[in-house]
């Protein structure tokens, strides 16, 4: 009498939907984080070689597979972003005055504050200073 | 065709412990009505066609919990699943995955049901209130702090929605996890230590990898992985906490 079927274990479930595949990529984009931290220390570490060896070092960027591997890297890192923006309602809940705050409210807050952060940022490039 | 007139093919999971080695699928012509959900179907299948086909359900009011089943590959309660989402078919029906299976749609729910009552998913008390004191007060804003995952009804459709329980043995899952939450946020409840040691460990909280899908499939917004957020993020406070060498006003446990 075979009794019992046992429970079946599958290492297809990444591929059972968008859901799951989006779940790998999120955790995928921290690789793709790290990777962007090397590139940047690289940088950092060819200002402490001198103005030429930085210079050699921006040419070098210019390749089209850097400018590709820094787009991937974008990409990457705004679905780490947006992933992690979502994430975070869930796992925190945040009262004010007696009342949870709309998990909505918090993504929009988390949105305004990156908007606003791109906006200095962009703003420090386009200043002649 | 009129509605009257319209079938639908069912692909229906069987397996029988006596007999079959293997499971396999057997299709079957069902009518196709509007109003008609998968378990209105497999009823159907089950008075007019093979009375030996096996399931679970009680309500058909997504209450009781019992129905649940992977229909086309997607964990459902199938009290509230109409024919009409899947048109024009076949509709597949399958066990809940990641259970052993009994028999055709009937998981063994015997791991669940024992990490359920290892977590204590009742209110604990250090010590009794007597009844002339009455009952414990809350307040709405105490409620809400727990109420959605007080919501859950067992249907462990989380479950199958979750690749961790799949792959992990020891892991206690969504549904049990969130009912923990539940009690730890409740006001009248002092339990908290109890359930920690369990709650808090590798096959607890800390084997979740916040894929998610088990809030986006329960049928009772109960959303665990919230519940289990949470507490990671309790966890983690109360480990820093414990490191610093008093204890900060209202931070003790
Ligand atoms: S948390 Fe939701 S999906 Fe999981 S058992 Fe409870 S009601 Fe069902
Ligand atoms: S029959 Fe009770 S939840 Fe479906």
């Amino acid at each position: 009498m075979p009794g019992p079927l046992p429970r079946a274990k599958s290492n297809a479930w990444w591929n059972r939907g968008w859901p799951y595949r989006v779940f790998l990529l999120r955790e995928l984009s921290a690789v793709a984080v790290a990777v962007y931290i090397v590139l940047l220390l690289l940088l950092v570490s060819q200002v402490r070689e001198g103005r030429g060896a930085f210079n050699d070092h921006l040419d070098l960027l210019e390749n089209p597979l850097f400018w590709i591997i820094h787009a991937v890297i974008l990409g990457f890192a705004q679905l780490h972003t947006s992933t992690w923006f979502r994430a975070v309602p869930k796992s925190m809940r945040v009262k004010l005055g007696g009342r949870a705050v709309p998990p909505e409210a918090m993504i929009f807050g988390m949105y305004a504050l990156w908007v606003g952060a791109s906006l200095v940022v962009l703003a420090a490039f386009l200043v002649e200073w | 065709m009129t509605t009257e007139t319209m079938t639908v093919t069912l692909e229906v999971f069987r397996y029988h412990p006596d007999t079959d080695s293997e499971p396999s699928y057997q299709s079957y012509e069902v009518p196709y009505r509007e109003e008609w959900v998968v378990l209105d179907a497999l009823n159907w299948l089950k008075d007019e066609v093979d009375g030996t086909l096996s399931y679970r359900w009680s309500c058909r009011m997504g209450v009781c919990g019992s129905c649940g089943m992977m229909v086309n590959g997607y964990p459902r309660l199938t009290c509230n699943a109409f024919l009409r989402e899947f048109m024009p078919g076949p509709i597949r029906v399958e066990p809940l995955r990641g259970f052993p299976v009994e028999r055709d749609m009937v998981t063994v729910l015997d791991d669940f049901m024992e990490k359920l009552t290892d977590v204590k998913p009742y209110i604990i008390r250090e010590e009794e209130q007597s009844l002339d004191d009455g009952e414990y007060l809350q307040s709405p804003s105490q409620l809400a702090d727990f109420k959605q995952f007080s919501m859950c009804i067992n249907c462990t459709l989380c479950y199958a929605a979750c690749p961790v329980y799949e792959h992990e043995d020891e892991f206690l899952g969504p549904a049990v996890l969130a009912l923990a939450q539940r009690y730890n946020l409740d006001s009248r409840d002092q339990g908290n230590e109890q359930r920690q040691q369990l709650i808090w460990a590798d096959e607890g909280i800390w084997d979740c990898t916040f894929v998610g899908e088990c809030s986006a499939v329960c049928p009772k917004d109960v959303d665990p992985a919230a519940a289990i957020q949470q507490a990671k993020v309790e966890a983690t406070n109360n480990f820093f906490i414990s490191l610093l060498p008093f204890t900060p006003p209202g931070m003790g446990r």
